[in-house]
């Protein structure tokens, strides 16, 4: 895997201001594609983009009260395409919020904080290593 | 014809022989007929012995060379057969034969090849160790990983008890230490004889002294977690430290030692930053320099080491002529618990942490602690800090200002519902010759208020019926006065105190009380009552208010790209109105699950646009208690809070999109 392959990213958030701090955070740090999206919807919908990463609000669902909520969200992406890993974010740090994320196949689980972004940067990396780990694992298993 | 003939079978012959795989004949019944130098390296035997002899009888597994014995003569080949060959070794073989035939098409025997496979056999079995290992790895890493994440958790969590702890009983001790110290010091004032002024004097010390570990534990728990918050006030450099400097004099005339100050006249008098925590400093380094010092002179110098149009470096420097620190011990004297030498505590008192907590509170700051010793002649701490400049004018600056017999008849009212309080503070406040008066809550004092008139208020926070703050915004609000108030709290967190300011509050002082502070607070606000509005300030000149945005993160986060400050700003202006709406009508309407949600999406944009940490937490208590509905009367008051500082916010943002947007057409 080479770094400078370009990461597409989805970022879906309903607070505004935190999808674009998050986003400009994104651009100024690496060659990164990205698009954003404020429902669980819209994220859903575009699936077929086929980001490499998502990384996605766990509370959807706090104003808009019949928006999907983020664990649905988090449901349907698996379900479309399980391999694809989604990085959950929150503003709540609690134990239980980030379980139910990692029972729902979430690959992590971030609270929002200045440090959220850097973070994620480093999951990011970690989801890249691991799927060469995975890449070389399946080289040699096809040669066995 | 026959020679050439003959050529060619030699040379047929040689090939053969040259062969690494062995080759071997076998007639029709299994008896070995010819073979290759390599079937005779491999088996260890001789041709003459091999010649006539039963193939079978050189594996490991005759029974299974008997059945590919039969197959090649069955089928007429085989390919890849795996046997093993009966040697020294077991060389694993590939067994690959075919039959040959005569003229008429009669079976004549079999010409096998064995190819040797030992090599190709060990790089696989390497290759399946590779793989295995690799597997191992990532589960390996993979566990490394989650038990790491689990890790942060627990010592994330940890931090976050400790600090609740710490100020939980930061709060339990001060209060009953408030009463021990208080009433030493009003009986230390009546007719005692020697003996009992003497223990009087040690239980005061000792008071005085476990006050101030209280404090340095408090403060180090702060920084630990990263709790540690400077204010940007506009303060008088020169004011301030003089003042704090004044605090030194009794105890530096005991000890007959001299006091040098040198205060450099071109530094600007008005600064910005943070004189509480700058007088923690220079008091930590003045009273070691004091314990330390047994006789000469201690020196305190503040030079002005840099100036430009923004800001100014001023240098501090605290030199003494005490017993100094030898050097192998001067890297360690910055550590938590550490002192110049084990014997040190023993001799001086202390705990060790002034130092650690100095450091903690100037590097944070952008500052550099130095220190230069020589044992026997003395020590020289200077640290050096950056102040940025302000036309503003100072607020009330906690000058003392000595006792004064002339101001006479000044009536108080104190709010406090412990009885042995109130007791203290009558004491005190009639040593002053002031009238006193006292609430037991918030209700009984407004009562009072409405039949008597009062020339300042002190008021406890904590109380039953109605509590300080409540009582203060009635005040302010309902009743419309503007009677200095000054709050008296244990738990002097910094939530406390911007929430004092929040419901209209003048000041505030620390329990334990000390006397010549709140006399000098008392006088100083009936002199002049500066109230801290927030109505008049927010109409008042843009320099003049303390801001509570504070654009740096966004900044440096943007890498001060105004397109993307300005993106970010307007998606703020758009978002947070709504929400403030929705938080009011919510907690009006007790919708607690809107309420949560309208509080929570707030939560991350304090940090981004640099509001105060104060709020963020606020607004995560709000949630907490729209969550789980336990009752908590200060929730109103957070909401109230939140909301103004939302508003305060906007309006500065708006602002700031606007001279961005003018600065970069």
């Amino acid at each position: 895997m080479n770094n400078k392959a370009v990461i597409k990213l989805f970022l879906v958030d309903d607070d505004v201001v935190f999808l674009k701090s998050l986003e400009i955070d994104f651009l100024q740090h690496g060659d990164f594609i990205i698009e954003t999206f404020v429902t669980g919807e819209l994220c859903v919908k575009n699936l077929s983009n086929n980001p490499d990463v998502i990384i996605l609000d766990y509370f959807l669902d706090g104003i808009d009260k019949n928006a999907m909520n983020g664990i649905e969200t988090l449901d349907k992406i698996k379900a479309v395409n399980p391999d694809t890993p989604v990085i959950m974010l929150s503003a709540q740090d609690k134990i239980d919020v980030a379980i139910n994320c990692m029972h729902h196949k979430a690959f992590d689980y971030v609270v929002k904080s200045e440090t959220a972004f850097m973070r994620l940067q480093k999951i990011i990396t970690t989801i890249f290593q691991h799927k060469k780990m995975e890449k070389e694992l399946n080289w040699y298993m096809e040669r066995m | 014809m026959e020679i050439i003939e003959k050529r060619e079978s030699q040379y047929a012959r040689s090939l053969i022989e040259a062969s690494l795989d062995p080759l071997v004949t076998i007639s029709t019944e299994g008896k070995i007929t010819d073979m290759n130098q390599a079937t005779v390296n491999i088996t260890g035997s001789t041709r003459e012995k091999l010649t006539g002899s039963d193939f079978f009888n050189y594996f490991t597994d005759p029974q299974k060379a008997r059945e590919v014995y039969r197959e090649v003569f069955a089928k007429g080949s085989v390919a890849d057969y795996p046997l093993t060959i009966k040697d020294q070794k077991h060389t694993d073989i590939l067994f690959n034969g075919s039959v040959y035939k005569d003229e008429d098409g009669n079976v004549l025997g079999a010409v096998v090849v064995a190819r040797n496979i030992t090599e190709q056999n060990k790089t696989e079995t390497e290759l399946t160790e590779a793989i295995v290992f690799a597997e191992l790895a990532t589960g390996i890493a993979e566990e490394a990983q989650s038990k790491a994440e689990t890790a942060t958790r627990i010592a994330e969590d940890a931090v976050k008890s400790k600090q609740q702890f710490l100020s939980n009983m930061s709060h339990e001790i001060r209060t009953p230490m408030n009463a021990i110290i208080g009433f030493t010091k009003v009986v230390l004032k009546t007719d005692l004889s020697p003996k009992q002024r003497e223990y009087l004097t040690a239980i005061k010390i000792s008071g005085d002294a476990l006050i101030v570990l209280i404090n340095d534990i408090l403060d180090l728990a702060k920084v630990d977690a990263g709790k540690m918050t400077f204010e940007q006030t506009p303060f008088k450099m020169a004011a301030s430290i003089s003042a704090m400097l004044h605090l030194f004099e009794p105890k530096i005339q005991e000890k007959n030692l001299q006091l040098i100050k040198e205060y450099d006249t071109n530094i600007p008098e008005v600064l910005l930053g943070d004189p509480v925590r700058l007088h923690q400093i220079i008091l930590n380094l003045v009273s070691n320099a004091v314990k330390f010092t047994s006789k000469g002179e201690i020196k305190v110098s503040v030079n002005l080491l840099n100036e430009d149009e923004e800001k100014v470096t001023i240098e501090f420097i605290i030199a003494d002529t005490g017993m100094g620190i030898t050097e192998n011990k001067l890297e360690k004297i910055f550590e938590n618990f550490q002192q110049a030498s084990s014997g040190t505590s023993r001799l001086y008192g202390g705990t060790g942490l002034g130092l650690a907590i100095v450091k903690q509170l100037v590097e944070p700051q952008g500052g550099r602690i130095n220190v230069k010793s020589k044992v026997d002649e003395g020590s020289e701490f200077s640290f050096t800090l950056s102040f940025r400049k302000t036309t503003a004018e100072a607020e009330t600056v906690s000058e003392l200002i000595e006792l004064d017999t002339e101001i006479k008849s000044i009536k108080i009212l104190v709010v406090e519902d412990i009885p042995l309080n109130q007791l203290l503070m009558k004491t005190l406040l009639d040593d002053f010759n002031f009238e006193c008066d006292i609430a037991a809550n918030g209700l009984i004092a407004i009562e009072k208020m409405q039949t008597k008139s009062y020339d300042l208020v002190l008021m406890d926070l904590q109380m039953p019926e109605m509590n300080g703050f409540e009582a203060t915004e009635f005040i302010r609000k309902k009743m419309e006065s503007q009677i200095p108030i000054i709050a008296l709290t244990a738990d002097v967190t910094t939530v406390d105190l911007a929430k004092c300011k929040a419901v209209g509050m003048n000041d505030y002082i620390a329990k334990p009380v000390d006397e010549r502070l709140l006399y000098s607070k008392i006088v100083g606000l009936i002199k002049k009552p500066a109230l801290i509005n927030y109505d008049e300030e927010k109409e008042s000149e843009h320099s003049k208010k303390p801001r509570c945005i504070d654009l740096g993160y966004l900044s440096h986060r943007t890498k001060s790209n105004p397109k993307l400050m300005m993106e970010m700003i307007s998606l703020y202006l758009e978002q947070t109105p709504p929400l403030i709406n929705v938080m009011k009508q919510s907690y009006m309407n007790k919708d607690w699950d809107s309420l949560q949600a309208a509080v929570h999406k707030m939560i991350p944009s304090f940090s981004i646009m640099g509001i105060s940490s104060d709020f963020e937490n606020m607004a995560k208590k709000v949630q907490e208690y729209a969550n789980t509905q336990h009752k908590d009367d200060g929730i109103h008051d957070m909401v109230l809070q939140l909301e103004n500082i939302c508003s305060q916010a906007c309006i500065e943002l708006e602002e700031e999109f606007h001279r961005i947007k003018k600065n970069n057409l």
